[in-house]
């Protein structure tokens, strides 16, 4: 039992609203209900598994120094001792049933092993071997530490790695990083099984905030051009959104849904910055090439497929502008070259139609947290035309006195609404 | 349930020996070029980088840059480059093509950066030197300080080469391992 129940149970006590017995009750309940010898202390795990990354990296660092007072059979011998230590400890994780703190560790050890053997035998030969092969040796020989031992750090170093190689090949060498899409659907099995079994877990949580930003991160690798880059954005927002409100992800608390959370923040930004009419300035010279196009197109169609299968097979009445407004940025890119001061006005609507449905939707639900975000997002769209229209200062300066008096109304309005809702027993 | 247990058992190990099996075959890849390659000398010239996992390394600048070639097709692919040694006993580069001939002469494979009038340039693969970490810097400053005062000019690495694959096995200087010679001075 929690220290803060303790606390509020004698509280409660003293002020006389329960009575001992009640008292004993609530604390035999919360007893009964405490986890079996089985599941470890959470805290006790996230301690093992930073113990053995750090360890792991100062192997690393140590091999590092390039030992050259040794000869080169002896080092090459060092480069398997930590590899045989953690597979030592991996293997007495899996055999002998240890907890879930041994199994996390020498998941996290045994995966900087591997490293740290790779890097010594290219230290040892000098082998010129680019960064992107060793890391992607690395993260494949590191993957079945993710299914044998089921370690949430393995799967998460793995995320991490793939992320850094994918940036390694996409950004820092003229290519794009196609085993990246390969690397996804290894840990896919892993995912699924989390979201099917542990749905509402803290841990499968985390996930659904690590694999779209992963993705996120790892898009601009893709692309090949400049401008195609904010329709790849906007619709890739769009993707992580409408997944975010698939059936088995929506019942998540929005701070749970990294996804949605993602999709419509992303959405958000991207769309505010094409506002700008510098954005649209220069949009004949900035051509897409056709693997921009290519891209463009699969992520459209897998975004359509999500809201398709969201309205019809889950029946889904959710029919916010957010789902859609990848549509209908696509439309106004596609009218870019045709109307010139077109697109500047469209996107313009478009990020105040959606701040408004925002708005509405926070205030039938009810949801100040809603509603506030609905209310950024129109503050934000006025603020930014400051930057490029030329308005008087006591405008502007009226413009956000005006705000800030609706924030205050339509907050106070809420809660006024929620105030009639609660029975009040004083009156 | 045993069924399951043979399955993770024969995985776990399938998964031991690959992290074996990758690390080995670097290994015995490198040792059979260095047991039974062919050595050369490349006149080179070391600068001081460092790599987050593998430590510091010089970086080898070798003189050998260019090669002769009729191909223009070459230009920014990979190409072979076939090594020679010249009177003195260093590598020269003698020529390039762009598919490999059956001269039988050792080659190595590199990216073309650039044709101009028969001559292509490249960088060879073998540039980088692993140090230790207290001497890497030293070295290069020893070896620029020593070309400037033109005591030494046969700074050179010794690349072993078989059949395409190369093993940089150690740098000299005036005929003295890079690591002994940064000890001595730094004495």
């Amino acid at each position: 039992m929690s220290s803060k129940l303790k606390k509020d149970i004698s509280e409660l006590l003293r002020a006389e609203v329960i009575t001992p017995q009640i008292a004993s009750d609530i604390s035999t309940y919360y007893q009964s209900k405490k986890p079996g010898a089985t599941s470890t202390n959470t805290l006790l795990v996230i301690f093992g598994i930073l113990g053995s990354l750090l360890v792991g990296l100062g192997v690393i660092l140590i091999l590092a120094h390039n030992w050259d007072a040794f000869s080169r059979p002896v080092k090459t011998l060092f480069s398997f001792v930590p590899l045989i230590i953690g597979q030592l400890f991996a293997a007495l994780a899996l055999f002998r049933k240890k907890t879930v703190v041994w199994r996390e560790a020498s998941a996290t050890f045994l995966f900087f092993a591997i490293g740290a053997s790779i890097s010594l035998i290219s230290q040892v030969y000098n082998v010129p071997g680019s960064m992107q092969d060793f890391l992607l040796a690395w993260i494949l020989l590191g993957t079945p530490l993710i299914y044998l031992l089921r370690s949430h750090a393995a799967a998460i170093l793995f995320l991490l790695f793939s992320t850094i190689y994918a940036c390694n090949v996409g950004y820092f060498n003229d290519a794009s990083p196609w085993y990246y899409i390969a690397l996804l659907a290894v840990i896919g099995p892993f995912y699924f099984q989390q979201i099917k079994t542990n749905a509402t877990n803290a841990m499968t949580a985390l996930y659904h905030g690590l694999v779209p930003l992963s993705i996120l991160i790892v898009m601009g690798g893709f692309i090949t051009s400049g401008f195609t880059g904010f329709v790849l954005y906007v619709t890739l927002f769009g993707l992580f959104y409408n997944i975010g409100k698939l059936s088995f992800l929506n019942h998540l608390s929005d701070r749970k849904n990294g996804y949605v959370l993602l999709g419509s923040l992303g959405t958000i930004i991207t769309l505010l910055f094409t506002t700008f009419s510098w954005v649209w300035d220069d949009f004949d010279s900035m051509r897409g090439q056709d693997q921009d196009v290519i891209l463009a197109v699969s992520l459209a169609i897998m975004t359509i497929t999500a809201i398709v299968y969201s309205h019809f097979r889950q029946n889904s009445k959710d029919y916010s502008w957010m789902r859609y407004a990848f549509v209908l940025f696509g439309i106004i890119f596609f009218l870019a070259p045709v109307a010139s001061e077109g697109p500047k006005i469209l996107t313009n609507l478009l990020v105040l139609a959606l701040g408004i449905d925002i708005v509405r939707k926070g205030a039938q639900a009810e949801k100040f947290s809603l509603l506030n975000y609905g209310m950024l997002i129109i503050t934000s769209l006025i603020a930014c035309r400051f930057f490029d229209m030329d308005i008087s200062f006591v405008l502007r300066g009226l413009l956000f006195v005006l705000m800030g008096v609706g924030f205050f109304i339509a907050n106070y309005l809420m809660y006024r609404k929620q105030q009639k809702l609660i029975p009040n027993d004083h009156e | 349930m045993i069924m399951n247990k043979i399955i993770i058992t024969i995985s776990f190990a399938a998964m031991l020996l690959a992290q074996w099996f990758v690390p080995g075959q670097m290994i015995y890849k490198q040792e059979e070029v260095i047991r039974e390659g062919v050595a050369y000398k490349f006149r080179t010239q070391p600068l001081d980088p460092s790599d987050p996992f593998r430590g510091k390394y010089i970086y080898l600048n070798y003189e050998v840059d260019k090669a002769f070639t009729k191909d223009t097709t070459i230009n920014y692919n990979d190409m072979y480059v076939y090594i020679a040694k010249d009177s003195a006993g260093f590598a020269i580069a003698t020529h390039a093509s762009k598919t490999l001939d059956k001269s039988g002469q050792d080659y190595v494979k590199v990216r073309s950066h650039g044709i101009y009038n028969d001559t292509v340039r490249f960088n060879l693969p073998f540039n980088v030197y692993y140090m230790d970490e207290n001497k890497a810097y030293d070295a290069e400053v020893v070896v620029r300080q020593a070309r400037r005062d033109t005591l030494i000019n046969n700074c050179y690495g010794l690349v072993y080469i078989k059949e395409g694959r190369s093993v940089l096995a150690d740098v000299f200087v005036d005929d003295i391992s890079i690591k002994d010679y940064v000890e001595e001075i730094q004495k």
